[in-house]
C-alpha cells in the first residue's frame, strides 16, 4: 500500500503535477472563484480527462485520508496556487546527454515556447506556424503526453497541450 | 422499589413534572420512564428535547406521537464515513419524513437542529410554514437545498435566533436570500453561513446586522472581500463569535489600519474562525483580541509557520484551537508553554497527498502540548510518523483525555524508529485514559491492540478503524469488550464473518456498525438478519448488476451498515442499498 512517491516535488517524472493540475478542475465544478490568466487552466476541463488524471496511489487510497469536503477543496484551491507559479518540464535535444528544464507556465503560447527554445539550444525550431526555415538546418519539438506517445508540439490548443505534456524532445527534422 | 402507583399518587403530576425537569441528560429521563406507568406518562408528556442519533431508527410518527409536548429536536442522518465519500450520494437520510411527522405534531417546536441529512428546499418551506415560534435552525453537513430554501426561512419565520449553516453543500439560486429577513425582523442571534459559496449582498446584510442588537455569532463566507467585511463589523462591536471572510486583499496601509480599529472594538469576542487565505499582511490587525479568544479556528488558513507562532502565542486564554499542520512542532511547543488552559486541539493536514515538500510536525509536537496543557482532553492529529514512546508519553501525561483521534496520513505506517507496529502506544492509550469516549486508530496496528481495547476501553462510545487488524479475532476483540460501545466505523480491515455473527446480540446494544472493504460476505449477513430481527442489515454496492437474492452466500460485500431500529426495514433505499 505505501509507494508513495518519495521523489523531490521539483522533479517531473513524478506524476505530482498532473494530479495537481487535474484536482483544481473538480474544485472549479464546485467552487465560484476569482480567476486570472494561470487559473484558466481549470476551465472547460472535461470529466472525462479528470477522471484520467487520478494517479493509481490515489485510486488505491480512495478517499483517504479523512478529511471533510471544505478542507479538502480548500486545499486543493492551495496546492493550485503554489502549482499555478511553475510547471516545469524537461527538454532534450537529439545529441545532447544533458536535458534542460523549462518551465511551461511562464509562456503563453506555441509562439513564447519556441522562441525560449531556439535561444536555448541555438537552434531554429519548426512549429506548425511558423514554417519559414529550410528542413536540414531545422529542428521538430515534439512532447511525450502523459499516455507515454510522443506527438508534435503545436497540434493541439495550448491549454490541452499543458495538461498533457510531460517532457519535450528536439529531433532533427529531416529525419522525421 | 415500592410497588404499586400508590407512592407516585402522592403528589399531583406537576410535581413530578417539576422534578423531571432537573434532568437534562436523555438517559436519565429514559431511565425514569421505565420506573412505573405514572412515570413514564408524565415523563413523556413533559419531554422538551428529543435526540435521534439515526433517523432510522425510529419512525417519525411513533417519536412525534410518544413526547407530544417537544421543543427542540435533532436527528442524524448518514453514517459519518459520509463525511469521506465512502456512502453513495442517494442512501438516504432524506429529512421529509421527519419534517412532515413534525409539522404535524409538534406545532410549537421551536429549534431543529439536522446533522448528515438531505433537506430539500421544501422541506425547509414546511418547517418556515409550520412552526409559529420557530426560533432555531441548524443544518450541519446536509445537502439538497438551495438558497432558495434558506429565502422561504428568512421571509417566515418572525422569530429565528438562529441559522446555523455548518458545512452543507448549498446550491445558489437565489442571489439575494438575505433580503427576504423583513425589515421587521430583529431577532437574530447567530448567523452563520460560512458554507455558502456564492456572493452574499454586503448593505442587505449591513442593514440586517444593524437592526438585530442581539447578534452574538456572525460567521460569513469565503466570498466577502476585505474591505466590504470591514464595514459590516463596524456595526457588530458586541459580537462574541466571529467568521472572517477572505483575510486577504492588495496591502493597503489605510485598509489594515481600518481592520485593526475594528478589531480593537470587539470587547466581547471569544471565539474567532474563517480567516480564509489569509496572508502574513493583514495577519496582525487581530492580534488586539487575542488576548480574550477561548477558541480559534484557523483550519482555513494556510499560513506558515512564523505568522501562526506569532498569532497563536498570544492566545493566553485558549481553550480550543484548529489549525493547519503549517505550525509545525516548534509551533505546537509554543502553544504548549503559552496555551495553559487548552482543552482541545485538532491539527489538519496541509498537504494530505504528499505533493508538496514535507512540514516538520511529528510526534514531539503532540507530545509537547500534552505535557505543557494540563486540561487537554480532546485531540485530532493528522502526521506523517509516529512511535510507540511518544504515544506512552502522552497516555502517562494526559490521562484526562476523552478524545483521541490520530490520523497517520500513510496506512500501516510503524512505529518509525523501532519499525514495530503501534499496538503498544495505543493500548497504553486506552489503558490510562478511563474516560476516552472517542478513538480513532491509524498506522501499522495488529490483534494485539483491538485485545487491550476490549478489554480496558469501558468507556468508548465511538472506535474509527481503517486499514488495521491481522484477522477476525481484532473485531472479535471489539464487539466481546466495550462495554459501552455505540457506534463503530471500520474500514480496509480483515474482519469476516464470523466475528460478526458470533457478536451478533452486541449489535444491538449499539447504534450501528459499518464496514466497507472488509472480509464479509452476503451469507453472514443473511444469517445475521435472520437471527437479529431488531437489525436493519443494509448491503451496499454501487457496482449495481442483478438484485441481492440471486447472488450466492459467497459473494463478498463491498459496504454494510448495520443498525438497531423499531421501525423495521426502511421503504426508501435506493437502488445500490439491499436491506438483507
Amino acid at each position: 500500500m505505501g509507494d508513495q512517491s518519495n521523489s523531490p516535488s521539483s522533479s517531473i517524472d513524478s506524476s505530482s503535477s498532473h494530479p495537481a493540475l487535474c484536482s483544481t478542475s473538480s474544485i472549479f465544478q464546485t467552487r465560484r472563484d476569482l480567476l486570472s490568466t494561470d487559473l484558466k487552466l481549470g476551465l472547460g476541463l472535461s470529466t472525462s480527462a479528470l477522471h484520467g488524471c487520478s494517479s493509481k496511489e490515489r485510486e488505491q487510497l480512495s478517499h483517504w485520508p479523512p478529511i471533510k469536503p471544505l478542507l479538502r477543496s480548500t486545499l486543493e484551491e492551495k496546492v493550485h496556487r503554489s502549482h499555478s507559479k511553475t510547471f516545469f518540464v524537461k527538454v532534450y535535444m537529439e545529441g545532447l546527454p544533458i536535458g534542460r528544464k523549462l518551465d511551461l507556465f511562464s509562456h503563453s503560447g506555441y509562439d513564447s515556447l519556441t522562441r525560449t527554445l531556439r535561444r536555448m539550444f541555438r537552434t531554429t525550431i519548426i512549429c506548425p506556424d511558423t514554417s519559414r526555415v529550410p528542413p536540414e538546418k531545422a529542428h521538430v519539438l515534439t512532447y511525450e503526453d502523459k499516455e507515454g506517445d510522443w506527438m508534435m508540439v503545436g497540434d493541439v490548443p495550448w491549454e490541452l497541450f499543458l495538461r498533457t505534456v510531460k517532457r519535450l524532445k528536439i529531433t532533427r527534422a529531416d529525419k522525421c | 422499589m415500592v410497588r404499586g402507583f400508590g407512592w407516585a399518587a402522592a403528589f399531583p403530576d406537576e410535581v413530578w413534572e417539576h422534578v423531571f425537569s432537573f434532568l437534562a441528560a436523555d438517559a436519565d429521563r429514559n431511565a425514569v420512564a421505565l420506573v412505573c406507568r405514572a412515570w413514564h406518562r408524565i415523563e413523556r408528556r413533559s419531554r422538551r428535547r428529543v435526540f435521534v442519533g439515526n433517523c432510522y431508527a425510529v419512525a417519525p410518527a411513533a417519536a412525534v406521537r410518544r413526547f407530544p409536548e417537544v421543543r427542540a429536536a435533532a436527528i442524524k442522518g448518514k453514517p459519518h464515513f459520509a463525511d469521506f465519500n465512502l456512502v453513495p450520494t442517494d442512501w438516504g437520510g432524506g429529512a421529509e419524513a421527519w419534517v412532515e411527522a413534525m409539522a404535524e405534531g409538534w406545532p410549537h417546536l421551536e429549534e431543529l437542529r439536522l446533522k448528515r441529512m438531505v433537506v430539500s428546499d421544501d422541506c425547509l418551506e414546511l418547517i418556515a410554514r409550520s412552526f409559529k415560534n420557530f426560533g432555531v435552525l441548524s443544518l450541519v453537513s446536509c445537502d439538497g437545498f438551495s438558497t432558495a430554501g434558506l429565502a422561504a426561512i428568512a421571509a417566515n419565520c418572525r422569530n429565528l435566533r438562529e441559522l446555523d449553516l455548518h458545512e452543507n453543500e448549498v446550491e445558489d439560486n437565489c442571489l439575494n436570500w438575505i433580503s427576504h429577513f423583513p425589515e421587521s425582523f430583529t431577532s437574530l442571534v447567530s448567523l452563520n453561513i460560512a458554507c455558502l459559496e456564492g456572493d452574499v449582498n454586503t448593505s442587505v446584510l449591513e442593514c440586517l446586522i444593524s437592526r438585530c442588537p442581539n447578534l452574538r455569532t456572525l460567521r460569513l463566507n469565503h466570498a466577502m472581500p476585505l474591505e466590504k467585511l470591514v464595514s459590516l463589523l463596524q456595526r457588530a462591536p458586541q459580537l462574541m463569535d466571529l467568521g472572517t471572510s477572505k483575510f486577504s486583499a492588495d496591502h493597503h496601509p489605510e485598509l489594515f489600519f481600518k481592520l485593526e480599529s475594528t478589531f480593537a472594538g470587539f470587547k466581547h469576542l471569544k471565539s474567532l474562525s474563517g480567516i480564509w487565505e489569509a496572508g502574513p499582511a493583514y495577519l496582525p490587525a487581530i492580534y488586539s483580541v487575542c488576548e480574550s479568544l477561548t477558541s480559534l479556528n484557523l483550519c482555513y488558513a494556510t499560513i506558515q509557520s512564523p505568522e501562526l507562532f506569532k498569532l497563536v502565542s498570544r492566545c493566553k486564554n485558549l481553550q480550543r484551537l484548529w489549525v493547519m499542520d503549517l505550525i509545525e512542532d516548534n509551533g505546537l511547543i509554543a502553544v504548549a508553554a503559552s496555551c495553559k488552559l487548552l482543552q482541545e486541539l485538532r491539527v489538519f493536514p496541509s498537504d494530505p497527498y504528499g505533493v508538496a515538500p514535507p512540514i516538520s510536525l511529528t510526534e514531539h509536537g503532540l507530545v509537547a502540548i500534552s505535557a505543557g496543557c494540563l486540561m487537554l482532553h480532546s485531540v485530532l492529529y493528522f502526521c506523517r510518523q509516529m512511535t510507540n514512546a511518544a504515544l506512552l508519553t502522552i497516555a502517562n501525561n494526559r490521562p484526562n483525555l476523552t478524545c483521541f483521534r490520530l490520523c497517520i496520513i500513510e496506512p500501516h505506517t510503524p512505529d518509525y524508529i523501532s519499525q514495530e507496529p503501534l499496538d503498544a502506544g495505543f493500548s497504553a492509550i486506552v489503558e490510562s485514559c478511563k474516560d476516552l469516549r472517542r478513538l480513532s486508530l491509524s498506522g501499522l496496528l495488529t490483534d494485539r491492540v483491538f485485545k487491550s481495547i476490549g478489554a480496558s476501553a469501558n468507556r468508548l462510545e465511538m472506535l474509527s478503524v481503517a486499514f488495521a487488524g491481522d484477522s477476525d479475532a481484532g473485531l472479535h476483540y471489539i464487539l466481546s469488550g466495550c462495554k459501552n460501545l455505540r457506534k463503530l466505523e471500520i474500514r480496509d480491515c480483515p474482519f469476516g464473518d464470523k466475528a460478526l455473527l458470533d457478536n451478533a446480540s452486541k449489535l444491538e446494544t449499539m447504534r450501528s456498525l459499518w464496514m466497507s472493504s472488509c472480509s464479509v460476505t452476503l451469507g453472514a449477513c443473511r444469517q445475521l438478519a435472520l437471527k437479529m430481527p431488531r437489525l436493519n442489515v443494509e448491503v451496499i454496492d454501487e457496482r449495481r448488476g442483478r438484485p441481492l437474492e440471486s447472488w450466492p452466500d459467497d459473494f463478498p460485500v463491498e459496504k454494510l451498515y448495520i443498525y438497531r431500529t423499531v421501525a423495521g426495514p426502511r421503504s426508501d433505499t435506493p437502488p445500490c442499498v439491499w436491506t438483507v
